[in-house]
C-alpha cells in the first residue's frame, strides 16, 4: 500500500520497580523472581510514537520481544496499553542469559524473519533504556546488525512515507544540551526519548486515534490469537551464537549497594505528636513567605 | 592470529543469519594492548566526562605497570572539525597517545562514520604512517563517555569489534578472576584464571544493586576490548600537565559518502532549563505520590509556594515512572528537575524529601543539604540513614499540613489526634489522598 508506514516496537518485560513491589532475600539481593514482570516503562514511549505514525499514515505496527513464554503478557500489555496489530515473541531455552550483543542478534533475525514472512518493515521503534539493567545499548546494536539508519534520543518525529524519509528532533546531552533536527531515509530505527511527546493537532487525526485504541483493547482480550511465536530455528540462529555461549559480557558478581553508614541521626516523628511536630515546623519557619524579599519560584 | 570468519564449521543445516556468521569478528590468538578512551567533544571542547575518562584511565595504567611490570598506554581517540589541539590537549591530561580523524562532515556525531572510524582505528587499520605506533590487534580496555551519543557509539563500536559492553559504570578496576562457567572456560568442572580483567562496577536494577560486569573471551572467540561506558561525573580529571609528552596521530582513511544518509540540517542549544541549585530550600517528591501522582504534585507545589525561595524536585523514579500526570503539573515531572546522580546536585538549608525511598543514586545529588527532613509511610526506607527528621506519615497528609503550618506560621501543627490516629499512621499510605480537603 502506497502511503501506509509499517512499524514495529522492540519491547521488554522488566521487573516492576515501583513502590513496594520489589521483593529482597536476606542479604539484600533483588528476587528477580518474585518480582512481578511488567512491560519496560519506556517501551509505552515507543508505542505511542508508533502509533502516532499508524494515525496519520496508516500501515500497521507490530510488537516484538524476546523472552521466556510469559513475555506473551508484555506484548499483551502493549497491545491493550497503548497499540498494536499483532505480537511476536522470540522465546526459546536457547535465548536465555543473552547480554546485548546476542540480544541485538537475535532482534535483528526477528526483524529479518519477519520480512521474509510478513512484509517489508519501514521504521523500528524502541525506548530508551530498560528499567533493569540494559541501558541503551540493544536498540543501536541491533540496527548496527541490520546495517539500516538510526536516529536515537528522538523527541519529536514526522515520517514522509512517499519520499521514504523522516526528520527528527533529538536531545544531544553533554556539557550542554542541543536539540538537532536529523533527516534519515527508511527504513530505519527511531529510538525515543522519555520526552518524546506524540502530537495529533488535526480532529481527524484524534479521531481515528480514539478508534484504533478502542479496537487494539478488544484485540488485547483475545490476545492469543494476534500472538506469534518463533523459536530459534525458526530464526535460523545458531545456538552457539545466541544466550549464554554468545555473550562476551557475564554477571561476575551482584552486591546490594552497601548501606552508607548513617551520617545523620534521623528524629522519629510521630505526626500525631504535637510536640515533635513542633521541632520540624522549627526548621521550616525560618524559610516562610514573606521572611524576605526572595522571590519563589512557583510563584513567579 | 586467525579470523573466525574463516573458521570451517560443520553446517548444522541451519541458514541465515548467523550460519555464515556474518556479525562474528572475534580473533583467536590475538594480541592486546592499551586503554583507550574515547574523547568525546561538544562546539569544539572536551567534554569533562572525557578528561575525568582519562584521568581514571591513566590512574589503571599506572597501577597495571606497577602491578604487571608492564608499561601499557593511555590512548585517546577522538574526531572532529579540527581537533588536533584537542588531541594535544588529551596528552596534557594524560594520554601518551592521542588518535583523531579530521573531517568537516564529523562537526557533529553521526553514528555510522563515528563507527566506522572508530573501529577502523581500534583495530589499526589505515596508513603504516598512523599505525606504526603500535604492534597488536586491538585495544585490551575502550572506555566510553555514558552520554547521549557515548552510549550509542559505545554499543555500536563494540558490536563492530565483536566485543562486549558494560555501560553507565561508576568503578573500573583490573585485577584476575577466576570463572567456572563452562562458555568461558571450555569445560564444566573447570576453573579457568582470567589475568588483567577490567571489572567493570555498575549500579543495576534502578540503583537497587550494584553488578560488576566481566567481558571474557570464550574458547575460539575472543572478546577485546573489554568496553565500559562511564557516568559523567564518577572520576577525577587530571590537572593538566602541558609538559607531558606524548604521540599525536593523524589518522587516515576514506569516509564513503553512503555513511552521511542520516543528516544533521539544524542544531540549538537548549534553553538553560530548570536550576534547582540556590534556593534556600527544596520540596522533593519521591514514588510516594504513586496514589495519586498528580494530587501529589500539586501538594508538594504548594509547600514550594509557603516558602520564600524553594524549588520542586523530584526523584529519578517519578522521571522515569508511567504516571499520568494532569496538565497543569506534568511540566514539574520532567527530567530537568531531577534531583540524584544523573539530575541535579542540591544543597539548600533545608531539603524535605516527600515519599522518597532513598536509593543511593539520589542520596549523591542531596546529602549535602544543612537540614532534611523525610516524610515517610516506611520506616526502613533508606532515606532514615540520611535525615534528621523522620515523619512516619502518608505525605498525603503531612504536607498539607506542613504547608498550612508555614503560610499561618502556625505552632500547632500536628494532625487533630483522632481515636484510631494510630492504627492510622501505621496503616501508612492506605490512607491515601482524599483527605486533603
Amino acid at each position: 500500500m502506497e502511503g501506509t508506514v509499517r512499524s514495529i516496537v522492540l519491547t521488554k518485560g522488566v521487573p516492576d520497580f515501583s513502590e513496594g513491589a520489589v521483593s529482597f532475600d536476606e542479604d539484600g539481593h533483588l528476587e528477580r523472581g518474585k518480582t512481578p514482570t511488567v512491560m519496560n516503562p519506556n517501551d509505552e514511549v515507543a508505542l505511542r510514537a508508533a502509533l502516532q505514525t499508524r494515525v496519520r499514515h496508516g500501515g500497521h505496527v507490530s510488537g516484538m520481544s524476546m523472552g521466556p513464554p510469559g513475555y506473551g503478557d508484555v506484548l499483551r500489555e502493549a497491545m491493550e496499553s497503548v497499540y498494536t496489530d499483532d505480537n511476536y515473541l522470540l522465546s526459546d531455552r536457547e535465548l536465555a542469559a543473552s547480554d546485548t550483543w546476542a540480544t541485538a542478534i537475535t532482534l535483528s533475525a526477528g526483524l529479518e524473519t519477519y520480512q521474509a514472512e510478513v512484509g517489508d518493515i519501514d521504521l523500528v521503534f524502541a525506548g530508551f533504556k530498560t528499567a533493569d539493567g540494559e541501558t541503551g545499548q540493544t536498540g543501536p546494536q541491533t540496527a548496527w546488525a541490520m546495517d539500516w539508519p538510526i536516529v536515537t534520543h528522538v523527541v519529536a518525529l514526522e515520517v514522509d512515507p512517499d519520499e521514504r524519509r523522516l526528520r527528527a528532533k533529538r536531545l544531544v546531552e553533554g556539557d550542554v544540551d542541543e536539540i538537532e533536527t536529523v533527516e534519515a531515509p527508511l527504513p530505519c530505527f527511531v529510538i525515543t526519548d522519555p520526552e518524546f511527546e506524540p502530537s495529533y493537532r488535526q480532529a481527524s487525526h484524534r479521531l481515528t486515534r480514539k478508534r484504533l485504541r478502542e479496537e487494539t483493547r478488544e484485540r488485547a482480550a483475545d490476545h492469543d490469537d494476534h500472538l506469534t511465536t518463533w523459536n530459534h530455528e525458526d530464526l535460523n540462529l545458531d545456538p552457539d551464537y545466541i544466550g549464554l555461549d554468545g555473550s562476551p559480557t557475564i554477571v561476575s558478581s551482584v552486591d546490594p549497594i552497601p548501606k552508607a553508614p548513617s551520617e545523620r541521626e534521623a528524629t522519629m516523628v510521630d505526626p500525631t505528636d504535637a510536640d515533635a511536630m513542633d521541632d520540624v515546623l522549627e526548621e521550616l519557619r525560618p524559610h516562610a513567605a514573606g521572611t524576605s524579599d526572595h522571590a519563589t519560584e512557583a510563584g513567579d | 592470529m586467525s579470523d573466525s570468519n574463516t573458521d570451517d564449521e560443520t553446517d548444522d543445516g541451519l541458514g541465515h543469519p548467523t550460519r555464515d556468521k556474518k556479525h562474528v569478528r572475534a580473533l583467536e590468538d590475538g594480541h592486546y594492548e592499551d586503554i583507550w578512551v574515547f574523547c568525546e567533544t561538544q562546539r569544539g571542547e572536551l567534554l569533562d566526562v572525557s578528561l575525568e575518562m582519562l584521568g581514571k584511565a591513566r590512574e589503571l595504567m599506572d597501577q597495571f605497570a606497577d602491578d604487571y611490570g608492564e608499561e601499557e598506554r593511555v590512548v585517546a581517540f577522538l574526531m572532529g572539525d579540527d581537533c588536533e589541539g584537542l588531541a594535544e590537549e588529551c596528552i596534557a591530561r594524560g594520554a601518551d597517545v592521542a588518535v583523531y580523524h579530521d573531517d568537516e562532515r564529523l562537526e557533529r556525531f553521526l553514528h555510522k562514520p563515528y563507527t566506522e572510524i572508530a573501529a577502523h582505528m581500534a583495530r589499526g587499520e589505515g596508513s603504516l604512517e598512523s599505525t606504526d605506533w603500535r604492534e597488536y590487534d586491538k585495544p585490551r580496555y575502550v572506555l566510553f563517555p555514558a552520554t547521549n551519543n557515548g552510549r550509542d557509539l559505545s554499543a555500536k563500536v563494540q558490536a563492530e569489534l565483536d566485543s562486549g559492553l558494560a555501560s553507565d559504570c561508576s568503578d573500573l578496576f583490573i585485577e584476575e578472576n577466576e570463572v567456572s562457567n563452562p562458555v568461558k572456560t571450555g569445560e564444566p568442572g573447570v576453573k579457568k584464571t582470567f589475568e588483567k580483567v577490567l571489572h567493570m562496577k555498575r549500579p543495576d536494577f534502578s540503583g537497587f544493586e550494584y553488578s560488576t560486569i566481566l567481558c571474557l573471551d570464550n574458547p575460539g572467540r575472543e572478546f577485546h576490548p573489554q568496553g565500559a561506558s562511564v557516568i559523567p561525573g564518577s572520576f577525577e580529571p587530571m590537572e593538566p600537565d602541558p609538559e607531558r609528552e606524548g604521540l599525536v596521530v593523524e589518522h587516515e582513511m576514506e569516509l564513503e559518502d553512503d555513511w552521511f544518509r542520516v543528516e544533521i540540517t539544524d542544531a540549538d542549544r537548549l534553553e538553560e532549563g530548570v536550576d534547582l541549585t540556590g534556593h534556600d530550600v527544596v520540596v522533593c517528591l519521591g514514588r510516594g505520590i504513586a496514589d495519586d501522582p498528580t494530587g501529589g504534585m500539586e501538594l508538594g507545589l504548594e509547600l514550594v509556594d509557603a516558602f520564600e525561595d524553594a524549588a520542586l524536585g523530584i526523584t529519578r523514579g517519578i522521571v522515569t515512572s508511567s504516571y499520568e500526570f494532569e496538565g497543569h503539573v506534568e511540566a514539574y515531572a520532567s527530567e530537568e528537575r531531577q534531583i540524584g546522580e544523573t539530575g541535579q546536585v542540591v544543597a539548600p538549608d533545608l531539603y524535605v524529601a516527600a515519599g522518597v525511598s532513598g536509593a543511593v543514586q539520589h542520596k549523591v545529588g542531596m546529602d549535602e543539604s544543612d537540614t532534611i527532613v523525610a516524610i515517610n509511610t516506611d520506616t526502613d526506607a533508606r532515606i532514615r540513614d540520611f535525615s534528621d527528621y523522620f515523619v512516619e506519615g502518608d505525605l498525603f497528609e503531612v504536607l498539607p499540613r506542613l504547608t498550612e503550618a508555614v503560610k499561618s506560621d502556625a505552632a500547632e501543627i500536628a494532625l487533630e489526634p483522632t481515636p484510631d490516629a494510630e492504627a492510622e499512621v501505621e496503616a501508612g499510605a492506605a490512607v491515601g489522598g482524599d483527605e486533603d480537603d
